[in-house]
């Protein structure tokens, strides 16, 4: 292993990260104290937090999406509910990202070549993203752990929380780093980081609601196993730093394998001559987003299958009127509750779309494109078709998978569960727009539209939480959207939403005719 | 009378307070090879961005194909084929599949053209994805692309930076094809030795501003030698001879710059010095400006 010349890159690295990495811990530490801090006012008292906190372990389909409560008697693991798992997860995203960012874009870019011919050593890039995703999930465990404590959370139990989620980040950065070596395309790499960290979700859905020795398979199953504001298992947070180093050790060993900006999985060769059908702006978008299109499919209706199967339990809670309006301050029903946090993830695949034109733009292949018979008209509507339609296939997909798995789980009648998921197209269709929109100002701005879904995704959450007012909880298109299916279709809304897509559309098209490309 | 296929009339580019373009003047004719020449950063790119409505005129008059670039790109582009500088591939598509792609954006049909013979000359790899080719490999996959079909007008910024001598060769080769069918193409480059056995004129823009330009012949002037030479003797008297720049002499190594009418008279005087090594190198065009910009400062004092 030679790591010569990693202190330079992880200086490199913090400073390219000054603005994301901050900004990541950042929200997250802030929905954290806002968490903990809001919980007290919810309940009146300790009898009515525990009636609670023992509804939601009533509910097999709450407990899919965020765990369950394993000791109800404590305020901390209740404040904690969506945090302990679900915001977890989104942490991981981040890290993964970071760690991603430094490894394999950077060889794909060819700037690790101008690095490796300096005296830095092969892996020093390697260390160097291993480092500093160590110093960072070491900042967030502790800026979580002070943030509960001040939201009034007792301050045993706040730093084993923040030590769970400092190790979780870890773990994801180490899925990160393995990942990175497999493939020479960042994005598939990508891809293959967000599978692994679905399976790990959906083992602990899997555990959580049915055979508990499935959830300790999953380092997100531990995040709950920790109890961390119940009777603490300790060392049970040893678990995760070790995971992560074996993962590391694991990309180590990988990198040793292989040359620089090759991959594992060998590249097949191409075809020799294209497809007749491969002549224009949208043959070409959907070409060159056809995999990731088809992995998001699978993993959009896997996911709406198990949370498919999952809900009937629900149905068993309907008749108590107190547990029904404890669910509803969660985040609506189940079916509502998954929806308007896939509708968000999902949102992703039209940034995904777009920021991948900006970069076509930055690398110069718009260039090239546009030096053809390619309008400026079809270069942008193919971007914001893809993403947009893509974006609402992936919603009813979804919404199928939904009703598959309830069908399957013989669940009582058959739910308008397909109407449920498009009713979410139109707020992500706002959000793709203004993805577009940036693209139009231009190819720098692009780096928003990986901000607006998460923007709008705390927004409202934080929203329920400190009880914003209205005016500024409604500037997520999200908020708008009716939660089915427990309330009912709205025209209105829809229409809404969609005519501001348009607009927005229409503005970004009108700016995109008019600027400097490049 | 034809009109020009390529005309810009005292364009202007800013880029903030930056003026890239400072009311150049282009003219490229119906059927010549017009090498449009300037060093690093003098604005070459930004011109051809400009010429194919990529980027928005600031002021200035500009005409391309006998139509306007920023109103009608993509009609005009079909009769014109185009090779950036630093050419970029879609890291998943094959080489193949780009070069059909972008044939196929033009309006041609890739089965009908000449890419099969192109690929076999350019000696390129077609099933290799855009992520693996070397930078004279990405070249390669955008030039043929665009000689494969036979566009009215080709624009080519830079094509020969990564090539090797062998392919810098077929390339000429291909350009001398297309000028023998009609074709007219302009030529970018920061080097004059590199293109002035393939064009016919030249513009020379330094700092977003045309330094010179006409016919190769009218420009004798720029086709000054740089003489670098090891003598035994005495150092040869070469400062009187007019015509001869730049004289230096550091020990037994004499170095000047010769205009052709007196090389001869130069090599006589250091073979007559004895002179044991010689080497003669075109000047870049950073010295031909130096010189332009003296001689024009002496002529006026």
């Amino acid at each position: 292993m030679s790591a010569t010349g990693w202190t330079l890159l992880l200086r490199l690295g913090l400073r390219r990260d000054r603005v994301l990495a901050p900004a990541g811990i950042g929200v997250l530490v802030l929905m954290s104290i806002a968490s903990a801090a809001a919980t007290p006012s919810l309940y009146d008292g300790p009898a009515e937090r525990i009636h609670a906190a023992e509804a939601i372990n009533a509910s097999p389909a709450i407990v899919a999406l965020y765990g369950p409560i394993l000791d109800v008697t404590s305020e901390g693991e209740l404040a904690m509910t969506k945090m302990t798992v679900l915001y977890a997860v989104f942490a991981a995203v981040l890290f993964v990202a970071v760690v991603r960012r430094h490894t394999r874009v950077e060889e794909e870019t060819g700037r690790t070549e101008l690095i490796g011919g300096t005296a830095v050593g092969r892996d020093a890039p390697l260390v160097a993203a291993g480092v500093e995703a160590l110093l960072l999930a070491g900042v967030l465990g502790v800026l979580t752990a002070l943030g509960n404590v001040i939201g009034g959370l007792d301050a045993g139990g706040s730093v084993a929380f923040g030590l769970l989620w400092g190790g979780s980040a870890l773990v994801a950065a180490g899925i990160g780093l393995l990942t990175a070596q497999l493939s020479a395309s960042a994005r598939t790499c990508a891809g293959f980081a967000a599978g692994a960290i679905g399976v790990l979700f959906v083992l602990r859905a899997v555990g959580d609601t049915g055979p508990q020795w499935v959830s300790w398979l999953s380092p997100l199953g531990w995040n709950t196993q920790v109890r961390a504001y119940g009777d603490t298992r300790w060392w049970l947070l040893l678990a995760y730093p070790l995971l992560a180093l074996a993962l590391a050790g694991g990309a180590v060993l990988l990198r040793s394998r292989r040359d620089l900006g090759a991959g594992l999985l060998a590249t097949r060769p191409g075809p020799a001559t294209g497809s007749p059908r491969l002549a224009d702006a949208f043959s070409l978008a959907v070409k060159v987003h056809a995999t990731t299109l088809l992995l998001w499919s699978v993993a959009a209706a896997a996911l709406g299958v198990v949370f498919g199967m999952i809900a009937p339990g629900v149905g068993d809670l309907l008749d108590n009127a107190t547990a029904q309006s404890i669910i509803d301050e969660l985040g609506g029903a189940l079916v509502s509750a998954i929806l308007s946090i896939v509708a968000v993830v999902l949102t992703y695949f039209a940034a995904t779309v777009v920021g991948h034109t900006a970069r076509d733009e930055t690398d110069g292949r718009v260039e090239i494109v546009l030096a053809t018979g390619v309008s400026r008209t079809r270069w942008f509507a193919a971007t914001a078709v893809l993403a947009l339609a893509g974006t609402a296939w992936l919603l009813v997909v979804t919404g199928v998978g939904l009703w598959v798995g309830y069908v399957a789980a013989d669940g009582p009648g058959i739910g308008n569960l397909v109407t449920a998921a498009l009713a979410w197209v139109p707020a992500a269709w706002v959000v793709g727009a203004l993805a577009a929109l940036c693209l139009a100002l231009g190819a720098r701005w692009a780096a928003l539209v990986w901000v607006w879904p998460a923007a709008f995704l705390t927004l409202s959450l934080l929203g329920d939480l400190l009880d914003l007012p209205g005016w500024l909880t409604g500037l997520s298109p999200y908020a708008h959207v009716p939660l089915l299916p427990a309330a009912s279709w709205d025209w209105g809304s829809a229409g809404g939403l969609t005519a501001v897509a348009v607009v927005l559309l229409g503005v970004a098209w009108w700016r995109f005719r008019a600027r400097d490309i490049g | 009378m034809t009109s020009p296929l390529i005309e810009v009339r005292g364009l202007v580019k800013a880029f903030g307070r930056f003026r890239a373009l400072d009311g150049l003047d282009l003219v490229v004719e119906p059927g010549e090879v017009h090498g449009f020449l300037g060093p690093n950063g003098a604005g070459k790119s930004t011109t051809i961005r400009v010429l194919l409505g990529l980027l928005r005129k600031d002021a200035g008059e500009v005409r391309l194909l006998g139509g306007d670039p920023w109103a009608d790109a993509a009609g005009l582009h079909r009769r014109l084929a185009y090779v950036p500088g630093d050419v970029s591939l879609w890291p998943n598509l094959s080489g193949g599949e780009i070069v059909d792609l972008l044939i196929r954006m033009r309006g041609a049909d890739p089965a009908a053209s000449r890419r099969e013979e192109l690929i076999e000359r350019f000696s390129l790899d077609p099933t290799k994805r855009g992520r693996a080719y070397s930078k004279g490999n990405r070249q390669k996959v955008a030039l043929v692309a665009a000689l494969a079909t036979d566009p009215d007008l080709l624009i080519l910024d830079e094509p020969t930076s990564g090539l090797d001598p062998l392919m810098e060769q077929v390339f000429n080769d291909c350009v001398a094809e297309q000028t023998a069918r009609g074709a007219t193409v302009l030529l970018s480059s920061h080097i004059l030795s590199e293109v002035e056995r393939l064009v016919d004129r030249v513009t020379i823009i330094r700092e977003g501003r045309v330094v010179e330009s006409g016919s190769l012949g009218s420009l004798r002037h720029l086709h000054r030698t740089k003489v670098v030479a090891t003598v035994t003797g005495p150092p040869p008297e070469l400062t009187g001879i007019d015509g001869v720049h730049d004289v230096a002499v550091a020990g037994d190594q004499v170095s000047c710059s010769v205009e052709p009418d007196v090389l001869p008279r130069v090599l006589r005087a250091l073979t007559d010095a004895g002179v044991t090594a010689l080497t003669s190198t075109p000047p870049s065009l950073e010295e031909l400006f130096l010189d332009a910009y003296r001689d024009r400062a002496g002529a006026r004092r």
